[in-house]
């Protein structure tokens, strides 16, 4: 629907009203939502934070209807409309009556909104101050998902480490949860992938890289069986680790030849771990394949030995970026001070074609944004700020939550859109642990 | 509470019970189904939503109870409660196949059942739902904290960008072309089409080249009989081949039981040639001690390629061992009597033409046939020969086959004296036109001064009786195909003779 709509305010633009074109994708426009309205009463789209609704079904960003889907949004956040409602009972003239100020700009929407009557056309109106203050409230339902979720990894990987038998079941349920909150809130599940722990550095990162991968393999349009099947193996990726001894793991000096061999074994022993706990069902084959694979570069190299013509499955490359990011961003022993977000981002762009496959890293800058969540960026006005969500049309231009002020102190600070924010300007990404902040504490 | 909301409540409780009691086809089920959408849906015409919170014994709708049901076999918000469930959330739009879906799906019985996985594996358009886990409670976790340290941070970014080489200018343009977007959608639909289980097998059989740990070992070995449940027998022989490294595994030894066998009698009738090429390169793995069920699955071949494609795959597994055939030598099922004496022909055995020697007068017609295959394929050409003189003229006529296919020249005047004799014109026209072909095969030079006289012959009575005679003898010629049997022909068609000329104009013909 948003592709026909989409297409109709683009002839619009160009055309006259009466222009063939125009009338074409109205009419394809109408009579798809003519059949809509056999179904359903009303048709609302509804723009709530980044997202669309229609008829409380959130729409989501995939590559496929990206751009319109995108375009409808920015439009409706640009004349700040919350909701617009096409009731029974509308025709071809009204919508192309309405669409022809659809793509006016705020002001002479307004105007001409009230002045033309529309009968079947109806719309809700918000502001930039409330959407904004309600970004970090509510995603109470994520938060628990995470964290239940970050003790059935615990679990799963304790079991597996001690020789216990793994709940399955549970590990399902966990990931279905997650799907369940990336459906409801990709970027506030995002969000938490901010929270990095040194100490159980194993658990947050394979938890993390599920959910990265997730929110990428929805990106990309996998299905909901697809992305069961990914959530898991990006869980399970680094299951081998459990068998490597810990003093080997948590090093903080450059570990030896022989050290790393060691180390790079944890992808066969992580074959070895899946096939234990989940037999060979579709589940485990795939977790199991992913696990051997998710070192595997783009360009045949990568380890453990394999035939340079012999490619990782899509499931393996997605894993393998998401692994790198999160593991770049986070401190380890060997790597105290991570890589700030947008380092590691570049560092992705940099090895794609060698490391990465270099569309699914476009597609994964395009869902981080210049600026990922969870970036501190300091202001042109000495202020510093927390990316807490992205713009997707803007994506050097994120939303923020001020935590540190001009004299350097803590605070609990405003949000601001830095694309609607005129005046204000990015000087440079920095390190929020400069201020003993954990950026995941604004998050969790 | 609105009445109708009891009522849908009510319905649905019933929908469930019904369907648990008769399974969702049944037409009783159906007939508290279809009512139940018509109520749901009539109430999602004025609502934009139904929202059903579940407690442990209780339905309810805005914190108001509407069903409660504390049995806990029977009660429905029970099971739900049990599994997770807390919220059901009905939308407008739904679809009476999807409630149907959701209806079957929560009516599960068993404890095994996670209804709430189930319910996510459904992905549903109009119905959505909440679950919490069992012991769902905020948990406690603390953010870790994190000190402030004397590092100078602006220094470690400069770090990174001078180890990694980031050129911080660089545009990173996000956007997908064209090609990269078909791409992206390609291989997501290849995706799709992925087959797990050869992917797997290729991960597990690459690890075996470097190490041999016991679960890859056991799950090959089980995917093997996954594959051979599946008529996969490609990769079942990939898999076997790759184990040939483990000698403390043998893959096939679960197969080689008559039952499993025996079932593969409805495969190897399968309409896939490669199916059946892929069974025939996996069973070369078998042992000798299979051979006696291969035997009894070959009666059920019903495709005579595949039965000697069969045939010499076994002779391949008995590696010149014929104790399994010779089992079978004196059996009194002539299906499987003739498929030993199959086999120890093409094996070759030096033993075999006294083990065939007892059978050559055995009463069945086929058992005789097949014995001829045999002495052929050992070379005994003699004992064909004696097969001319059978009573049954497809044994006679397989015996001519086989010494045509010979070329066995000292039959050559017992077949000149066969054919002169006044009994051959009785035999039937096939019969005749083989000792013909036969003729020709094991002759010399000779053979064609024979034919044409007998295609020349002259005849002052019976000349009718004769011409299928010279008809033969013009067809022989034509056989040779040589310049001396062309003009013999050439100049037959100039005769008088009507029925010369007619068999020689005949014989060119089909030329």
């Amino acid at each position: 629907m948003t592709s026909l709509y989409y297409a109709l305010i683009k002839a619009v633009q160009v055309y006259d009203l009466n222009n063939d074109v125009v009338q074409r994708a109205a009419k394809k426009f109408f009579s798809y939502i003519n059949s809509l309205l056999n179904i359903y009463s009303r048709i609302i789209l509804v723009r709530y934070r980044d997202y669309i609704f229609f008829n409380k079904q959130r729409l989501r960003f995939e590559i496929d209807g990206y751009a319109s889907l995108q375009f409808i949004h920015d439009k409706l956040k640009k004349l700040n409309i919350k909701s617009l409602i096409f009731s029974s009972g509308i025709d071809k003239n009204e919508i192309v009556r309405f669409t022809s100020i659809f793509k006016e700009e705020k002001e002479t929407f307004l105007k001409q909104f009230s002045e033309k009557k529309f009968n079947h056309v109806n719309i809700e109106f918000s502001t930039i101050e409330e959407e904004l203050s309600d970004y970090l409230h509510d995603g109470e339902r994520i938060k628990r998902t995470y964290f239940r979720a970050l003790k059935t990894t615990k679990d799963l990987m304790h079991n597996l480490g001690t020789g216990q038998p793994v709940d399955i079941r549970s590990s399902k349920r966990v990931i279905y949860n997650l799907i369940d909150a990336l459906f409801q809130d990709e970027f506030g599940l995002l969000a938490l992938t901010t929270l990095k722990n040194f100490d159980e550095y194993t658990y947050n990162h394979s938890l993390n890289v599920g959910i990265l991968s997730l929110t990428l393999g929805q990106r990309i349009g996998l299905d909901k069986k697809d992305l069961v099947k990914l959530g898991i193996s990006g869980i399970l990726h680094d299951i081998g680790k459990v068998i490597i001894p810990k003093a080997l793991i948590y090093k903080s000096q450059r570990l030896t030849d022989e050290e790393w061999e060691t180390l790079k074994q944890h992808s066969y022993y992580g074959v070895k771990q899946i096939l234990k706990a989940y037999g060979l069902d579709e589940l485990g084959l795939i977790s199991m394949i992913v696990a051997y694979e998710h070192h595997w570069n783009y360009d045949g190299s990568g380890y453990p030995a394999h035939r340079q013509n012999q490619k990782p499955i899509l499931f393996s490359k997605i894993v393998r970026i998401c692994d790198s990011y999160d593991a770049m961003t986070t401190p380890r022993t060997y790597v105290p001070i991570p890589y700030l977000p947008h380092l590691a981002l570049k560092v992705l762009w940099k090895r794609r074609n060698t490391f990465f496959d270099p569309i699914l890293v476009k597609v994964f800058t395009r869902l981080l944004g210049q600026y990922p969540i969870g970036s501190c960026l300091e202001l042109s006005n000495g202020e510093i700020g927390l990316v807490i969500r992205q713009n997707q049309s803007n994506s050097d231009l994120p939303i923020i939550k001020i935590v540190i002020n001009k004299d350097e102190e803590k605070i609990d600070g405003i949000i601001i859109d830095l694309s609607v924010q005129n005046g204000l300007k990015i000087v440079r990404p920095i390190y929020l642990q400069k201020y003993g902040i954990n950026p995941a504490s604004y998050f969790v | 509470m609105e009445n109708n909301l009891i009522d849908i409540v009510k319905s649905l409780v019933k929908t469930v019970k019904a369907i648990q009691m008769y399974g969702i086809n049944h037409p009783s089920a159906k007939n508290f189904c279809v009512p139940f959408y018509k109520k749901l849906t009539d109430f999602l015409k004025n609502n934009p939503e139904l929202d059903l919170q579940i407690e442990q014994f209780f339905i309810l709708h805005a914190d108001e109870i509407i069903h409660e049901e504390k049995e806990k076999e029977s009660s429905i918000a029970f099971r739900l409660f049990r599994n997770g469930i807390r919220n059901i959330n009905f939308t407008e739009g739904l679809s009476y196949d999807e409630l149907l879906l959701f209806l079957e799906t929560i009516s599960q019985f068993s404890r095994e059942q996670d209804i709430a996985l189930n319910l996510w594996e459904h992905d549903f358009t109009h119905i959505n739902f909440y679950v919490v886990e069992e012991e769902e409670q905020i948990l406690d976790y603390k953010i870790p904290e994190i000190p402030v340290k004397n590092i100078d941070y602006d220094a470690n970014i400069n770090e990174i960008i001078n180890k990694e080489k980031i050129d911080l200018n660089a545009i990173m343009n996000p956007d997908l072309a064209f090609e990269e977007f078909n791409d992206l959608k390609t291989e997501i639909s290849n995706t799709k089409k992925l087959l797990v289980v050869p992917l797997g097998i290729t991960t597990l059989i690459n690890i075996l080249k470097t190490n041999k740990p016991r679960e890859v070992i056991e799950s090959l070995n089980e995917l093997v009989t996954q594959c051979v449940d599946n008529n996969d027998f490609y990769n079942a022989r990939r898999i076997v081949y790759a184990l040939k490294q483990c000698p403390d595994i043998n893959p096939i030894e679960k197969f080689e039981n008559e039952t499993t066998i025996i079932g593969f009698q409805n495969m190897i009738n399968t309409s896939s040639k490669d199916i059946f090429d892929e069974f025939i390169s996996f069973i070369r793995f078998f042992s000798k001690e299979s051979i006696p069920h291969f035997i009894n699955l070959m009666v059920r071949i019903k495709r005579k390629n595949r039965l000697l494609s069969l045939r010499s795959r076994i002779i391949n597994i008995a590696r010149n061992d014929p104790t399994h055939f010779l089992k079978y030598s004196d059996s009194k099922d002539a299906a499987i009597l003739i498929n030993a004496i199959a086999l120890l022909g093409l094996m070759k055995f030096k033993d075999t033409l006294s083990l065939l020697q007892p059978l050559m007068f055995h009463p069945n017609p086929l058992v005789r046939i097949e014995i001829i295959t045999a002495l052929e394929n050992i070379g005994q050409i003699t004992n064909i020969a004696e097969f001319l003189d059978d009573g049954n003229s497809d044994v006679r006529l397989k015996a001519l086959q086989a010494l045509t296919k010979i070329r066995y020249p000292k039959i050559y005047d017992n077949l000149l004296r066969r054919i002169k004799s006044k009994d051959f014109r009785d035999f039937e026209f096939t019969e005749q036109k083989e000792y013909f072909n036969c003729l020709v095969a094991s002759g010399g030079k000779e053979v064609i001064k024979h034919l044409k006289k007998i295609l020349f012959k002259w005849l002052f009575f019976g000349r009718k009786k004769y011409t299928i005679m010279r008809k033969l003898a013009a067809l022989a010629l034509v056989n040779i195909n040589s310049k001396e049997t062309r003009e013999i022909l050439l100049h037959g068609v100039k005769k008088r003779d009507k029925n010369i000329k007619s068999a020689c104009e005949m014989a060119l013909k089909q030329k």
